[in-house]
């Protein structure tokens, strides 16, 4: 069991550790000098600057050094937890993602939360009325869903319920989680991995559906209810845990689309604005956390498996 | 069957056999236009393919013309589709961004292809540590949010790029170096095969290993057909299904991934026009003028399906353990 931890572990880490290194190579060779960058709005034609003081700054922020050495400063800041300074805010990445980030994650989680009461339920009727209508309506709606991409569902469905039906406003802004307006955002966000949780439970179900204990628990007698909470739940819900990884990605995936739409200033609102100004220690930060979230679930998943499901030794 | 056969007479077996083949992918057709979702699918794809090749020939306008008096008008009889808010003509800007798309498609998927095809068959031939670590690398790089990445790699790779660009112009004074329009689609062909190619290399890996594995490539080695014909006549017929169904696959998540780029404003950029972008412009103005909102999304959404149903449609044709449902 150590050891498999231990195994897991290491791959996640170093997994993390070769993003970092490409992304920062990356911003170190593509991204220009960050000192020029950070005057760059100030220019006008009257950028006095002269060559010692660049000088002067670049060693400050320590980029007069070499990229082994600025990347071994850049994990040991990473290490306690400093992210860097914004070039083109003026102030730490820190404060930026401590406002942002939670706004994110508050929308996320309840994408997740919408994501289990609906498509777990589908799933497991899919699987109880299997090819039948109600059957193959789910499935047509999973491929629907898994076709379409969000930032072409998002503006249809807004044109379909502000212009045709009339039923509400743009929603736009963040006003917290307990808003109307949160309502729109966060189904169209669980939209994303909605297709994966219902296509693995119904696959799920389907294959726990045919095991002979089930069988034998009809057999002596219990009703469906009892069949399907008591006996079939956990089998079933194991597969859909495995996918965390893939449900982790549409969020943050579906988070740069969903807050660029409704203009919610969370993390991808300000993974985009970095992006576009080229503020590389944000850039940095945005990739970081996007990749610490996704290999966190992973490994979360990892942990938890054998605990779930005994026959994992290893 | 064959084993039974002297290796002497196996070219007078090889006749009927080609026969035999043939009528395999011919099997594999006809299941395909049995089922109408994928022939529709395969109608519009053909279609698109079309349209990306002779877009800007046909197109009843130049994509770049403005006719700033003519703006946001509605479909009419010169403008089949309307003006968007600079007066360009949305028809022609969508026979245009098909090109964008068909190109992105089809030289992501080729790219990400050839990197699956080199590593996934080396770690398949090779296993041991090869294997373990490009298994390694595929879980790390699906395990990061591909986008920013491919958003990242695009915004990283432009700057010092251009600037290259600018330098040969500046020694050679070749204009060629001058013409950095088709950089934006090199930039994104390869950012998005940096993040694709993973599924490519996992599907050849897992495709080498069962085949070469298989009775009937042990039975043909027992009977001594050469290496050669092993793989051209054994080998790649039996792997290539599942390929044909994930590259066309593939081709419609580029597709999908590009216009998401440029929804996000990194994509392909300007003066150059993609469905992304033409979706994104609309949102300001979408609510008092819908079509520059639905034409788009619209067409995005059933090049997406087009490519879904094709793809499945594949799948099922070329399986050929699948029992035909009518």
């Amino acid at each position: 069991m150590t050891v498999y931890l231990l195994t897991r572990l290491v791959r996640w880490g170093s997994g993390l550790l070769l993003i970092l290194f490409i992304s920062y190579a990356m911003m170190f060779y593509g991204a220009g000098d960050p000192i020029k960058r950070m005057f760059l709005d100030q220019e006008q034609g009257s950028l006095v600057l002269e060559e010692e003081v660049l000088e002067a700054l670049r060693k400050k922020y320590g980029i007069d050094q070499p990229f082994p050495e600025q990347f071994r400063r850049y994990l040991a800041k990473l290490a306690v937890g400093d992210l860097g300074f914004s070039i083109r805010e003026k102030r730490p990445v820190n404060r930026m993602v401590q406002v942002r980030l939670p706004i994110s994650m508050q929308i996320g989680f309840a994408a997740v939360l919408f994501m289990v009461i609906v498509g777990i339920p589908l799933g497991v009727w899919a699987a109880l009325h299997h090819n039948s209508a109600v059957d193959q309506f789910i499935v047509g709606f999973i491929v629907f869903i898994n076709a379409v991409p969000i930032f072409v569902i998002t503006p249809l469905l807004l044109w379909f319920l502000v212009v045709v039906v009339g039923i509400m406003d743009v929603p736009y802004g963040w006003k917290g989680l307990f808003h109307g307006q949160v309502i729109l955002p966060v189904i169209v966000l669980s939209f994303g991995a909605m297709p994966t949780v219902i296509r693995q439970t119904r696959a799920a179900m389907l294959d726990t559906l045919s095991q002979d204990y089930i069988r034998t628990a009809r057999a002596k007698g219990l009703t469906s209810r009892l069949v399907i909470f008591r006996h079939m739940l956990r089998p079933v819900l194991i597969p859909v845990l495995t996918s965390v990884g893939l449900i982790m990605i549409g969020l943050v995936n579906g988070a740069l689309f969903i807050e660029l739409i409704f203009n919610i200033p969370g993390f991808g609102h300000i993974a985009i604005t970095a992006l576009r100004t080229v503020d590389y220690p944000v850039i940095m930060a945005t990739v970081f956390i996007g990749a610490l979230i996704v290999m966190v679930g992973n490994m979360l998943v990892d942990l938890a498996y054998p605990l779930l499901d005994p026959r994992i030794t290893r | 069957m064959a084993a039974t056969v002297p290796s002497d007479r196996l070219t007078s077996l090889s006749q009927p056999e080609e026969v035999a083949q043939r009528n395999l992918w011919k099997e594999a057709l006809h299941r395909l236009f049995l089922n109408r979702l994928a022939t529709l699918g395969l109608i519009v794809v053909v279609l698109f393919i079309l349209a990306g090749l002779a877009g800007p020939y046909i197109t009843p306008y130049d994509f770049l013309e403005q006719e700033i008096d003519n703006a946001l008008a509605k479909p009419t009889v010169q403008h089949w589709l309307g003006t968007d808010a600079l007066g360009r003509d949305i028809l022609s800007r969508l026979l245009h961004g098909a090109r964008t798309a068909a190109f992105v498609g089809f030289f992501t998927t080729a790219i990400s292809l050839f990197i699956g095809i080199v590593l996934g068959g080396i770690a398949g031939y090779v296993r041991g540590l090869a294997d373990e670590f490009l298994m390694w690398l595929t879980d790390v790089t699906m395990s990061v949010p591909g986008l920013l990445l491919a958003m990242l790699m695009n915004t990283a790779l432009k700057r010092p790029i251009a600037a290259w660009f600018d330098d040969m112009y500046m020694q050679t004074k070749n204009p060629f170096y001058l013409d950095t329009l088709w950089l934006d689609f090199v930039l994104v062909f390869g950012a998005l095969a940096f993040i694709s190619w993973p599924g490519f290399a996992r599907l050849l890996r897992g495709q080498v290993l069962s085949v070469r594995e298989t009775l009937y490539v042990e039975a043909a080695r027992a009977i001594g057909v050469d290496e050669r014909r092993i793989l051209t006549h054994y080998i790649i017929p039996n792997a290539i299904g599942p390929i044909i169904v994930t590259v066309t696959a593939g081709v419609g998540g580029a597709i999908t991934l590009e216009s998401g780029l440029s929804f996000l404003g990194i994509g392909v950029q300007p003066p150059n026009a993609s469905w992304g972008s033409m979706l994104s412009d609309s949102f300001s103005l979408w609510i008092s003028f819908p079509h520059l909102m639905i034409i788009p999304a619209a067409t995005i959404g059933v090049i997406v399906f087009a490519f879904t149903f094709l793809g499945d449609g594949l799948n099922d044709a070329l399986n050929p353990r699948q029992v035909i449902k009518k």
